[in-house]
């Protein structure tokens, strides 16, 4: 297997709250490589903020604690790093945008200024030269004005200005992966359109790997790579884009692209919900967390837990259902490798 | 026709000498058992147009029907007991909608509990009817809103409205807080209810495709008036205001090949402030095909077939 | 082929048979909490907070069930014993009644001496006659040839100079009067009594110093007064019986500290629950009618909230002493509640007006008005529930500066007067004994300290456990 640039291996995040532990994250296992997209996808609780937060190091401990797995960034080791460490690690070599940039963002202090501190604080140059190079990446990020725009204050920008200064601070070190939680979930069509192009235009010119939290498929569609699908904790699918949207292997990610409406069909498919909620990970199901809400549900899949199963020999197209089982029966709309040879 | 609005306006004072435009000169008409979206960013008034309509605001100026009854200008409690039964309204935020310290019980019974004509019992089997009726169980009734996920909670909002079996609905942004799965269910059970009671609604979102997916009629909302307005499919599939155009645009989908064959076109520019909003085309510093006269002028809605309407200097 | 790269089981073909799942669906597998249930439950996990509340639990049996408990009166004065540090009951020593003592006069001895001299010895054979008791001390020595007069002095300590023999007692005014009778507040405890010989009027620099070790005394009838023992019983004159237990000792008028403790909580905690308790509910009325109606009602209460802040408190205090006719060194209970319910009131009500704006907003109000909730309907079902939890912890912190505001007055000798009690008092009172006597100060400070802390702290764990964004749906 070549190195990767990112690999996580069996991460397990936990959360002590008055009932007992949740399980927040259970076994993820995903690799990025320079200057892909991966997506992580899913709905609100299924761990995928969680996943990338303990990967910086900013999960709240307690009540989280990472009980398992390891993450090796270039095959250095970066879970539990000493504070002091893990602060040089953010930012330098892994930069972060969040979906509320205002609550990232000192509200007390110029944009400009955010901007040179991270610059002077990891790179070691002087606040001239760090204001200089500040005012550089605001216009990069095609922030109009850059100049003048270093000198305000947060609450002067709008909500799509101010994800572009987060933008800009992120690259202040050339980081070489960017995670970005959800970066647009908060603002409107049109901007969302302009922030999403001016990350694909800064991953190209950088060479840089993103990491996508998202729930909406149609940011994915737009963006990834690469997908990993999460539900309860646990990448339930993953592949690339064309094999998850195209060769969809498990129902979940079915269901997903089903709950959504289709823009191209002038005759309206139904609408076909998800029933039903996720499961509590405070007491995760034994088998498949997905058997609940499942319209596949198999004998076997509620007492035991479905296996990785693959589809190519570089492993990078897996799903874990059993319904790509040998012996599963064939659902049309599922892409089951072997099945449709035997049809 | 059920609904009616003429220049319905809503205006905020902000301060001396500022005046924030929120709604300006609204003219709608919805038909019975009709569902019409209105879509539109994030300020562009849509939520205080139907909290204006509902008479949650005071409107500042405009008139509006409810089956050619006028509405009364100011909402007094007896006002909005005595149309209760006629206009509900389904919130956006699913955590602060619900309040917190009452039982599931008491918050989908509120209603009937407010008008007084029901026993404690008959409010219990009315609570647990709808319960089952929206999807939940039963026997949750006890318990308490923050006990619930945000789409269970949605739905519990949609009980209390539902409740009392009003005509007509103002959903407000109902899905944008839930997830993709889970909106799904919420338009599902909002379809069931408009076929099973012949429910009226007014669908209030910022997602073009779920606007699209659910409403009969669409109009579309940039800065306080109407960009455009027409049957949901037409003006998706056939835009003519150049800024629904761009709005579509700009709307990703959930296909990879079709996002990569995407034109990366993004409009220029963000919404500007509805403060102090003086004569022009709201639209005409983000418009790529601006003329001369949309900085001056206000265009007019313009009637570009029976059912559809373009407020564009374009189509003079 | 799908290929698994970890497999433990082999499922069977059964295993694949279609199977039905309606049940779990929209299941709740968290047991169920409401927000006062909540709110306990991580109130109970604040150890600090409990501690605390256990403490304010304990401050209010002491307070109201303490008297009945201790039923000593705590304007009753132990004059045997003054000052009393906290001890187990003492042994006093039955004597009898005080009988006037004509002293000691040496007839054959010259009143004045025939000639003035420079220098006389030093008294010899200075004793003690009779038992010493703290009920008297009498001393008598051998006259001294060549003086006119005797001073006598003592000192708590073994003097080393002649300007260290410590409080003049007094002494005579004849050479051949050779005796003296010390009743000054005595203690049990050593005392140094100096006999100084004088020329009728300076002194000499002579002197000759006894240790003296009083034993405390009551008398008999005294012992009866005050129901130490029975009338009947067969005590007599010399045997022990056991003086009043003071726990937590007696002040300087000889009154039990726990039972004037108890006293004044009563004060303090009146005034530090009834004052809260009145300008938080009038601050809840304000804020909540300027917050719900808002606009320029809001404004004009809310300017006017802002004027009363401005006025100086201790003036406001000190004008209403005059207005109600109290002079100096009369209780001013009634104004000093007055005073800070007055003033007190518009942090509350600015706090109300805040959440009720915040709460007015909230979808659920707006439901509730298009369900036709009438105004009151909204305020009871809605908005107090709501804003509970703010008001709770606002009157917990309001509790301890009311009680140091009471403390802060009656120390300056603005709240409560003499002999009432109160903590604050107290403390003025044992201030001037501090450093001989020590706890008649830090008894009732430790009591405002503790009180003070308890209630903060109760406060601190209340604003966690109620607040709704550690309420996170976790």
């Amino acid at each position: 297997m070549t190195e990767h640039l990112l690999q996580v291996t069996d991460l397990e995040v936990e959360f002590s709250t008055y009932g007992g532990d949740v399980k927040a994250v259970r076994g993820v296992s995903f690799h990025v490589d320079p200057g892909e997209t991966l997506a992580i996808v899913g709905e609100s609780g299924c761990g995928k903020s969680v996943t990338v937060q303990s990967l910086m190091g900013i999960i709240p401990m307690p009540p989280g604690r990472i009980t398992g797995g390891s993450a090796l960034l270039r095959g250095k080791e970066i879970l539990g790093l000493p504070p002091r460490q893990a602060n040089r690690f953010r930012g330098v070599e892994v930069g972060m945008i969040f979906q509320d940039p205002m609550t990232s963002l000192n509200p007390t202090m110029t944009i400009g200024d955010q901007i040179s501190e991270t610059l002077m604080v990891h790179r070691n140059v002087s606040y001239r030269e760090a204001s200089r190079r500040a005012v550089e990446l605001l216009e990069r990020t095609r922030i109009p004005e850059a100049k003048n725009r270093a000198r305000q204050y947060p609450f002067e920008f709008s909500g799509g200005m101010l994800q572009r200064a987060m933008i800009a601070q992120s690259l202040a070190c050339s980081p070489s992966i960017l995670i970005a939680d959800e970066p647009t979930t908060a603002l409107d069509v049109t901007i969302q359109s302009q922030i999403l192009e001016l990350m694909s235009e800064l991953k190209r010119a950088e060479n840089m790997s993103i990491i996508l939290i998202t729930h909406d498929l149609a940011v994915v569609a737009r963006m990834a790579d690469r997908v990993a699908v999460m539900y309860a904790g646990q990448i339930v699918e993953s592949g690339t884009v064309d094999e998850i949207f195209y060769e969809s292997a498990h129902p979940y990610t079915l269901g997903l692209k089903d709950a959504m409406p289709s823009n191209r069909e002038q005759r309206d498919k139904n609408l076909m919900p998800i029933l039903g909620s996720p499961p509590d990970l405070f007491d995760p199901p034994k088998g498949c967390s997905y058997y609940a809400r499942c319209p596949f549900a198999m004998q076997v899949c509620k007492p035991k837990m479905p296996p990785r199963f693959t589809f190519d020999s570089d492993h990078s197209h897996y799903a874990r259902c059993w319904l790509q089982h040998d012996d599963a029966p064939h659902e049309e709309r599922l892409f089951q490798q072997g099945k449709r040879d035997v049809d | 026709m059920l609904i009616k609005t003429r220049n319905l306006t809503k205006h905020f004072p902000m301060g001396i000498g500022q005046t924030l435009h929120a709604v300006d000169g609204i003219s709608i008409e919805i038909d019975e058992n009709e569902i019409m979206g209105l879509v539109g960013e994030s300020g562009s008034g849509k939520s205080t147009f139907g909290k204006t309509l509902t008479g949650l605001l005071q409107r500042t100026s405009g008139d509006a029907w409810f089956r050619g009854e006028a509405l009364p200008h100011k909402f007094t409690a007896e006002d909005h007991l005595k149309y209760s039964r006629e206009m509900q309204m389904i919130f956006q935020d699913p955590y602060s909608s619900l309040n917190p310290r009452m039982t599931v019980l008491d918050v989908i019974g509120e209603g009937l509990f407010i008008q007084g004509r029901h026993t404690r019992a008959q409010i219990r089997d009315q609570v647990a009817m709808w319960l089952e009726r929206v999807g939940l169980n039963a026997d949750h009734m006890s318990r308490y809103p923050h006990e619930f996920s945000g789409g269970q909670r949605q739905r519990i909002g949609i009980a209390r409205a539902m409740i009392i079996e009003p005509k007509f609905v103002v959903c407000d942004e109902p899905i944008s807080a839930l997830d993709v799965s889970v909106q799904a269910q919420v338009i599902n059970l909002l379809n069931d209810l408009k076929q099973s009671m012949g429910l009226t609604m007014l669908f209030i979102a910022h997602d073009l495709s779920m606007v699209r997916y659910v409403s009969d009629k669409m109009s579309v909302m940039y800065l306080g008036a109407l960009a455009e307005s027409g049957p949901s499919n037409e003006v998706f599939f056939d835009p003519q205001h150049p800024y629904t155009r761009l709005l579509i645009e700009a709307n990703p989908e959930p296909d990879p090949r079709i996002e990569r064959g995407r034109p990366f076109a993004p409009i220029r520019g963000e919404i500007t402030s509805p403060v102090n909003i003086g004569a022009g085309c709201r639209f005409a510093d983000r418009c790529p095909s601006v003329m001369d006269r949309c900085r001056t002028e206000t265009p007019a809605d313009i009637s570009i077939s029976d059912t559809r309407k373009v407020a564009c200097h374009l189509f003079d | 082929m799908a290929e698994a790269t970890t497999d433990p089981y082999l499922p069977t073909a059964t295993d694949f048979s279609p199977a039905v799942t309606e049940e779990s669906i929209e299941q709740l597998a968290r047991p169920s909490l409401s927000y006062w249930q909540d709110a306990w439950r991580r109130l109970k996990k604040n150890t600090r907070a409990i501690i605390s509340l256990y403490i304010i639990v304990g401050l209010a049996l002491f307070t109201l069930a303490g008297p009945l408990v201790w039923q000593v009166d705590p304007a009753l004065q132990d004059l045997n014993q003054i000052s009393q540090p906290p001890a187990l009951p003492r042994d006093a020593v039955v004597v009898e009644t005080y009988a006037r003592w004509p002293g000691v006069v040496i007839e054959d001895f010259p009143i004045e001496p025939d000639e003035y001299v420079d220098s006389v010895p030093a008294p010899e054979n200075v004793r003690v006659v009779e038992a010493p008791s703290t009920q008297r001390v009498r001393l008598v020595w051998d006259p001294v040839t060549g003086a006119g007069g005797y001073n006598v002095y003592r000192n708590q300590r073994a003097p080393h100079s002649i300007n260290d023999l410590g409080l003049p007692l007094g002494g005579t005014m004849a050479g051949n009067e050779v005796s003296f009778e010390d009743r000054l507040s005595l203690e049990q405890r050593v005392y140094y009594y100096s006999v100084v010989p004088t020329d009728g009027f300076d002194e000499f620099d002579t002197w000759t110093t006894i240790e003296v070790t009083p034993l405390l005394s009551i008398t008999r009838a005294d012992a009866v007064a005050r129901g130490l023992i029975a009338e009947d019983s067969e005590v007599s004159d010399g045997d022990k019986i056991k003086l009043e237990f003071h726990p937590l000792g007696t002040d300087y008028l000889g009154r039990d500290m726990l039972a004037r403790l108890m006293e004044g909580a009563r004060i303090s905690l009146f005034i530090g629950i009834c004052a809260p308790f009145l300008y938080v509910l009038f601050g809840i009325l304000y804020g909540g009618f300027a917050g719900y109606f808002g606009g320029q009602f809001d404004q004009l209460l809310m300017r006017f909230a802002d004027f009363v802040v401005a006025l100086p408190f201790l003036l406001f205090m000190i004008l209403f002493k005059i207005a109600f006719g109290i002079g100096p060194g009369e209780s001013g209970i009634i104004p000093m509640l007055i005073a800070l319910v007055l003033l007190g009131w518009p942090a509350t009500a600015r706090l109300v007006r805040g959440q009720v704006l915040q709460i007015r907003e909230q979808g659920y109000i707006q439901a509730a008005r298009l369900l036709g909730g009438k105004h009151h309907y909204l305020v009871i079902r809605h908005i107090i529930p709501n804003t509970m939890g703010v008001i709770l912890v606002t009157l917990t912190f309001s509790v301890p500066t009311a009680i140091f505001t009471e403390a802060f007055l009656s120390f300056i000798g603005m709240g409560v007067a003499p002999p009432t009690p109160s903590w604050g008092s107290m403390c003025n009172e044992g201030v001037k004994t501090m450093l001989s006597h020590p706890h008649e100060l830090v008894f009732p400070a430790m009591f405002i300290s503790i009180t003070v802390l308890a209630f903060n702290l109760l406060g601190d764990g209340l604003t966690e456990a109620l607040d709704s964004r550690m309420r996170s749906r976790e």
